[in-house]
Order: structure tokens, then C-alpha cells, then sequence
């Protein structure tokens, strides 16, 4: 929560788009303005980890440097359907019973190889709940894409031209 | 109206009039006004000023809130657009909203719209083939529509006079079915198409081919492309957007600029054409009624010439409510064909295939052209096939990036940021010639109005048996062509889209030399009205198997050119 106090009624940068944060974050809530969906704070650290545990900080920015899980809500709330808005969070609540099963612990409590463990066999699509699977599902493509087309990794790592100003159809491959 | 006073009707009045600020009616208002004709250009949607109006141009991927994704709401309350490869965040704005412009599909059918100055023009696909007399002699030869009043030779200078102005970007390919052009230096074709275009050439000795795409892009601009303020092409390929540099053709970006420059351009957005009005003793046409699209308000306009390019369907749509004593049907309508034989492009079939050779090149930039095009090769000398006509197709290639996107962690990281290069991967769209029928048909149903209480258009065409079985030729004859050259993992895809996706809709108003079987001389004059002239995608008569748009400019430009010398003979 502390996190989250020292951006209140900043605003936020979800993977390079300005957010406009709720004002109640205090309570628990949601550190953005949502129509749809309801999070609490609990719900929104939870995506927070499992973002992160996709795309890891290390020597390059990671998912919560880059705001990733807000980008994940803002895209959920917006671009996908009531079914599935249902899915996603219903998975998410689903995610500590899961890996309390595994680990006897939440996923909040299990340290970074647990989660990423977790998620592994999630991919390797396991049997897990619908829920479960559809939350993951487009978590970890939102996760994806909000990194891959973040203004740190188009202009810091990789470069994005805008105006190419060229084309070559036999460029040589070293 | 019977308030007004004399000089506000001056106020209305104009030598000629414009209905749509599209591909057709900006070339139509372009002419008229440097010919020196006082135009009053009318468009039913907001103003879109070149640069100023494009405010998604310049933006980086990231600085859409959905990454280019349209929210769902917004898909919702456009369900047809949202059908549109092009209806993406950054260019929804230019898609007219489904739900405030209804209209009747007796038959499924996407219409496509972009109600703003500029049109579709801001939003198209820039491909610009001329038509050959193979397309032109196709009616006459294989007996379905009338037969075309004109011929290659009447349109080639006026594709000409269009494609210096426009800048259209292609090669001297010397194909008989696919006429060459005053070109800007064409896109090369890369490694692979390239590859393809040779395989083709070897395999069928001469008679299929693959061409650098001709485009509407000003890939080394010319004096004339300076002098509207364009500049060259930057491969961006955001042109949906709005290119600030002019880089393709628009109305926006070069004919509506021009005709403005002449002093004689009057530009009224927000203007819904209810009907051209015709005087009966002079038994011509005297202007249009407008309805303005904010206020509701009814306003005449009055001019000695009109042009109709309000685009194919709503060009039928205005002739079909311009009703009088003289027309009860609609104007210029006494032969009952108005709205009929209406026809549109086969889209409904592609291929994709990996090719796992080349592999030393890849591809740097972007090609605005999008690569290759493979002209008509069915049926052009003689009839061959079990179905009449042919199609033309698209043709790309582009290196593929693998990612393993079943990691996690670092090794997925390092799999975003550093992604292998793999295969080639093509792909190919057909684009079929369909044929005009009479039961193939626009109409209106006038017991529903819009919110301007316009009467709702019904719309009735769907593929046919022909269509059916020229389908599976492209499929059939792709395949084999993928498989000449060594592509793997062929894949065809033959799912169905409704007709109008392709945005080719033609007919309803079409050309003939017989006022009995068709609407329009070989002017694009009407018949029944002569100083009514209809230059957009109505106007066409047979469909070819080329896109439309640049014939659209070629008979608006020549038809601008007949109006006026008619006018100066006191004949019109």
C-alpha cells in the first residue's frame, strides 16, 4: 500500500499511457479508474506479482517498473467482453488456492522461482480451472504486449521508427 | 424557403455543384474550379483539413491508450466498420458510427462509410491499376450487362492527365491486360516476391505475372506533387491516419487544397443531399436540396451544372429520392434500371505458405505499395474456364519473427527482446470480378427515414454461382502457383465476408449507349438530364478485376472536361 500512497493523485504511467488514478486508494481500492471491473488494492498487488513473474526487473526495466498490471485492467475493462471480464477475475481470486496447493503458501508468500514455477505449468497447460486458464491467458498476452509496446522498450531498447523513410527488400541477413 | 430573398438565392447560387468531397469529387471539384467555374462542393460530414485534422498522425504505438485495439463499446456501436481491416484506434474516427446511419441488408452486406470531407479517400487501400479494354469489351463479349460505351483508348489520356497530377508509383510492365501509366518509379519487389514473380514467368511461359503493386504514393515527387505542398513518400504506412506529408493521394492532401487555391471553391460540410431538384420546363436539373446535418435545416442550392459523387450506394440514393412530376422514380430513371445491376469485388478467398528459402535476405523498411500484384490471367483472350471473367490477386512476402511465447521470466524477456528470424511467409488475396445483375439491387425504403429523414437505403447483392466456382479456381490455381515454388504449410482460407467489405460497390447508375439499358452516355451524362453527371463507383457498368479508384479520377476529370466545353457551347 505504500506503493500505491506515494503515486496517489499522480498520474500514473501503465507501460507509457497516463492513467488518471481514483482517489481512494487508501481503502483498499483500485489505484485506477475502472467502468467494469472491481478491484481492490489486495486484487490489483496480486496482478501486480503475477506481471512480474512474467516479465521480471533485472538488468532491463520489468512489468511493475512499466506498469504492466494496469495496463492488463485497462485493457480488460475496456477491450474485452463481460464473459470474460467474469473469467479474469475469477481466475485472479483463484490464483492463492492454486498456489496454496502447490506451495502451502499464497502467491504473495512464495518467492520468485515458486511463481514462476506456477506459471510454467500453467503454460504447459496443466489441468487448472477455466477460470484460471483464462485469466492467465490474457494476462500474460496483455502483459506482452503493454511491455513490447511501451515507450521504454520502442525507444530505450528497441528502436520504433515512425518514419522509416526507406524500404529494401533484399536487405542481407549477417 | 418562399422567405428568402434574391440575394440570399444569390448567395445559393453557383455555376456547379459537388456532391461528396471523396476520390471523385475532389478530382470533379479540382476541374471545375480551374476551369474557372464557381464550385460549391457538398459533404455530408465534418471538415478534415489536411494535417490539422489528423490527430492521430504523428503518434507512437504507445500513445494509444488500447495500443491500436478499438474498446468494445465503440466496436459496438460500429459493428459494420468494425468488419474493416482499417477501423483501428488510430483511424475510427474516420469510420461513420453504424448506429446513427442505418440502412436496410435485405441480403448481408458491410457498407463501408467515411462521412468527411475527404471521404474514403483519407482511408483507402491506394492501389491504382488502370483498366484494359480486356475489362472495358468484357460486357459486350461475354454478354452479361451492357456493353461499356467507351473504350481504353477514350480513358487512357485521362488516366494519364490523373496519374501525373496524383503521383501513382509503379513499373513499365508492358501487359496488355494491365495497360501501363505515367508512373513515378515503382516499389521494387523484395527478395521473395521477386523469387515468385520468376517461378511464375518460368512455369507458365509468359502468360501469369507478378508486378511491383502500382500505388497512389509519391515515391520521387514531381514539380506538380511540390507545388500542392506533398512531399515523398516516407514508408510509414499510417496512411490511414492521414499522411502529413502527403506522401499517398487524398482529397484532403492535394485535389481540394488545389481547387481552394483557385479562389472558386466554396467547401460546405455538414451538408445531407436530400435530392438534386429539376425544373420541368427547362427540363433540366437547377440545383439540390440539402438538409444541414447540425441545424436540420433545409437549404436549396442552385448551380447550371451538377456532378454527383457522393459514393456508388449514396449516389443511388440521392437519384432514387431526386423525384418530380417528370421523374416519379427517380431522376433520369424512366427506363427503371436506376439501382439495378449493382456489383462489387470477390474478396472472400486467401492463401498464406512459409517458403524456407532466401534466407539470407530479409526486409528493412516498409513498402507502401504492400508488395505484389498478380493482373487477370483467366479467360482474357478466350473464354476457358466454367465460369466467366477472372480475378486479380494480391501477392507479399515478408520474413517471419519467431518468439517462443511459452516462456517465463528472463528466458521470456530475452525471447521479446531478441526475437529469431524464421521462414518467409506469403500470402495472397483474390480480388474476383463479379457480375452485374438486374436482381442485384439498391432501392429505397421509404416508410424509414434517418434522424435527416432521408428515406433508408435497402441493399441486395450476394455472390453468385459464378462467383462460387471462380472462388475455387483462385484457390485451385494459388495452390498449384505455391507449390511451383517450393512454399510449404500451404494454407488457403476461403471463409466468406459479406459483399461491401471489399469497399469495390459499382453500378446503379451505369454508362450504356442505350438510354433504354442504362443511365448515363458515354459522359457520364445522364440521359434524361443533361446537366447531371455521375463520376464515382456508380457510374460503372462491369466491375473488372482492378481496383476502381483511378478510374473513378480518369472519368471525373474527362467528364468535368465534356461539361464545361458543353457549357461554353451554350448546351448544357
Amino acid at each position: 500500500m505504500k506503493r500505491r500512497s506515494a503515486i496517489k493523485n499522480l498520474l500514473i504511467i501503465a507501460g507509457g499511457i497516463a492513467i488518471l488514478p481514483a482517489c481512494s486508494t487508501e481503502n483498499g481500492k483500485a489505484s485506477i479508474q475502472l467502468s467494469n471491473l472491481s478491484i481492490n488494492g489486495d486484487q490489483e498487488a496480486l496482478l501486480a506479482e503475477i506481471a512480474e513473474a512474467i516479465i521480471p526487473a533485472g538488468d532491463t526495466q520489468g512489468a511493475k517498473d512499466l506498469n504492466l498490471h494496469l495496463f492488463v485492467l485497462k485493457m480488460v475493462d475496456d477491450c474485452h467482453p463481460e464473459e470474460e471480464q467474469k473469467q479474469f477475475l475469477k481466475g485472479l481470486d483463484q490464483f492463492n488456492d492454486l498456489s496454496n496447493q502447490k506451495f502451502s503458501k499464497t502467491f504473495m508468500k512464495a518467492d520468485i522461482k515458486e511463481r514462476q514455477e506456477l506459471l510454467a505449468t500453467l503454460d504447459a497447460t496443466q489441468p487448472h480451472s477455466q477460470d484460471v486458464e483464462a485469466f492467465y491467458k490474457i494476462t500474460k498476452r496483455r502483459v506482452i504486449q503493454g511491455f513490447l509496446n511501451s515507450k521504454y522498450v520502442m525507444t530505450d531498447l528497441k528502436q520504433y521508427e515512425l518514419i522509416p523513410g526507406r524500404y529494401n527488400g533484399y536487405f542481407p541477413v549477417n | 424557403m418562399s422567405n428568402l430573398n434574391i440575394d440570399s438565392v444569390k448567395a445559393r447560387t453557383f455555376d456547379a455543384i459537388v456532391i461528396g468531397s471523396g476520390i471523385s469529387g475532389g478530382w470533379a471539384a479540382k476541374e471545375l474550379t480551374e476551369k474557372g467555374l464557381k464550385t460549391l462542393v457538398l459533404e455530408r460530414g465534418k471538415d478534415v483539413k489536411h494535417v490539422v485534422d489528423y490527430p492521430t498522425t504523428n503518434m507512437y504505438p504507445y500513445e494509444f491508450d488500447h495500443r491500436g485495439e478499438v474498446p468494445l463499446a465503440i466496436q459496438q456501436a460500429a459493428p459494420i466498420a468494425n468488419r474493416c481491416y482499417a477501423f483501428r484506434e488510430d483511424a475510427m474516427h474516420f469510420f461513420v458510427k453504424d448506429k446513427e446511419h442505418p440502412y436496410i441488408q435485405e441480403k448481408p452486406f458491410d457498407w463501408i462509410r467515411g462521412y468527411q470531407v475527404g471521404g474514403k479517400s483519407l482511408l483507402w487501400a491506394r492501389q491504382t491499376q488502370r483498366w484494359s479494354d480486356f475489362d472495358f469489351e468484357g460486357p459486350g463479349r461475354d454478354g452479361f450487362a451492357v456493353d461499356w460505351p467507351i473504350r481504353y483508348k477514350d480513358i487512357a489520356p485521362w488516366y494519364t492527365y490523373v496519374e501525373k497530377f496524383a503521383g501513382i508509383a509503379g513499373n513499365k510492365d508492358g501487359l496488355k491486360e494491365l495497360p501501363d501509366g505515367d508512373f513515378l518509379p515503382g516499389y521494387p519487389l523484395n527478395a521473395v516476391e521477386d523469387y515468385f514473380k520468376q517461378v511464375l514467368s518460368t512455369r507458365y511461359g509468359g502468360s501469369r505475372h507478378v508486378v511491383s503493386a502500382r500505388c497512389a504514393h509519391l515515391s520521387k515527387p514531381n514539380q506538380i506533387h511540390i507545388d500542392q505542398g506533398r512531399v515523398q513518400c516516407q514508408n510509414r504506412i499510417l496512411c490511414q491516419r492521414g499522411c502529413p506529408f502527403g506522401g499517398y493521394f487524398s482529397s484532403n492532401s492535394s485535389t481540394l487544397p488545389w481547387a481552394e487555391k483557385t479562389g472558386n471553391l466554396t467547401l460546405r460540410p455538414f451538408s445531407v443531399v436530400h435530392s438534386v431538384l429539376y425544373d420541368e420546363e427547362k427540363g433540366k436539373a437547377t440545383g439540390v436540396k440539402v438538409i444541414d446535418a447540425n441545424t436540420k435545416e433545409e437549404i436549396d442550392f442552385y448551380a447550371k451544372v451538377i456532378f454527383v459523387n457522393a459514393a456508388a450506394l449514396n449516389t443511388n440514393l440521392i437519384l432514387l429520392n431526386s423525384v418530380s412530376n417528370r421523374f416519379p422514380n427517380g431522376l433520369g430513371n424512366d427506363n427503371g434500371l436506376l439501382g439495378k445491376f449493382v456489383a462489387f469485388h470477390n474478396y472472400s478467398a486467401r492463401i498464406s505458405a512459409e517458403y524456407d528459402g532466401l534466407k539470407e535476405y530479409k526486409t528493412d523498411g516498409r513498402n507502401p505499395a504492400g508488395g505484389g500484384y498478380i493482373p487477370r490471367f483467366r479467360n482474357i483472350l478466350k473464354q476457358e474456364t466454367n465460369f466467366l471473367r477472372g480475378y486479380a490477386a494480391g501477392f507479399s512476402a515478408h520474413r517471419s519473427m519467431d518468439r517462443d511465447l511459452s516462456k517465463i521470466g528472463n528466458d521470456l524477456k530475452n525471447e521479446l527482446l531478441n526475437p529469431v528470424l524464421g521462414p518467409w511467409r506469403v500470402g495472397s488475396h483474390m480480388m474476383g470480378e463479379t457480375i452485374p445483375k438486374e436482381e442485384s439491387y439498391v432501392a429505397l425504403e421509404t416508410n424509414k427515414q434517418d434522424e435527416w429523414g432521408m428515406p433508408l437505403l435497402k441493399i441486395s447483392m450476394d455472390y453468385d454461382d459464378n462467383d462460387v466456382k471462380m472462388k475455387a479456381d483462385y484457390i485451385e490455381q494459388l495452390t498449384e502457383m505455391f507449390t511451383e515454388a517450393g512454399f510449404t504449410n500451404i494454407t488457403p482460407n476461403t471463409a466468406s465476408q459479406a459483399p461491401g467489405l471489399d469497399i469495390h460497390e459499382m453500378g446503379g447508375v451505369r454508362m450504356g449507349n442505350d438510354p433504354k439499358t442504362s443511365l448515363l452516355n458515354k459522359w457520364n451524362q445522364l440521359h434524361q438530364c443533361s446537366n447531371v453527371f455521375v463520376t464515382d463507383g456508380a457510374c460503372m457498368t462491369s466491375t473488372s478485376t482492378q481496383n476502381p479508384s483511378l478510374t473513378y479520377m480518369a472519368f471525373a476529370a474527362r467528364s468535368v472536361d465534356y461539361a464545361v466545353n458543353e457549357m461554353k457551347k451554350n448546351n448544357l
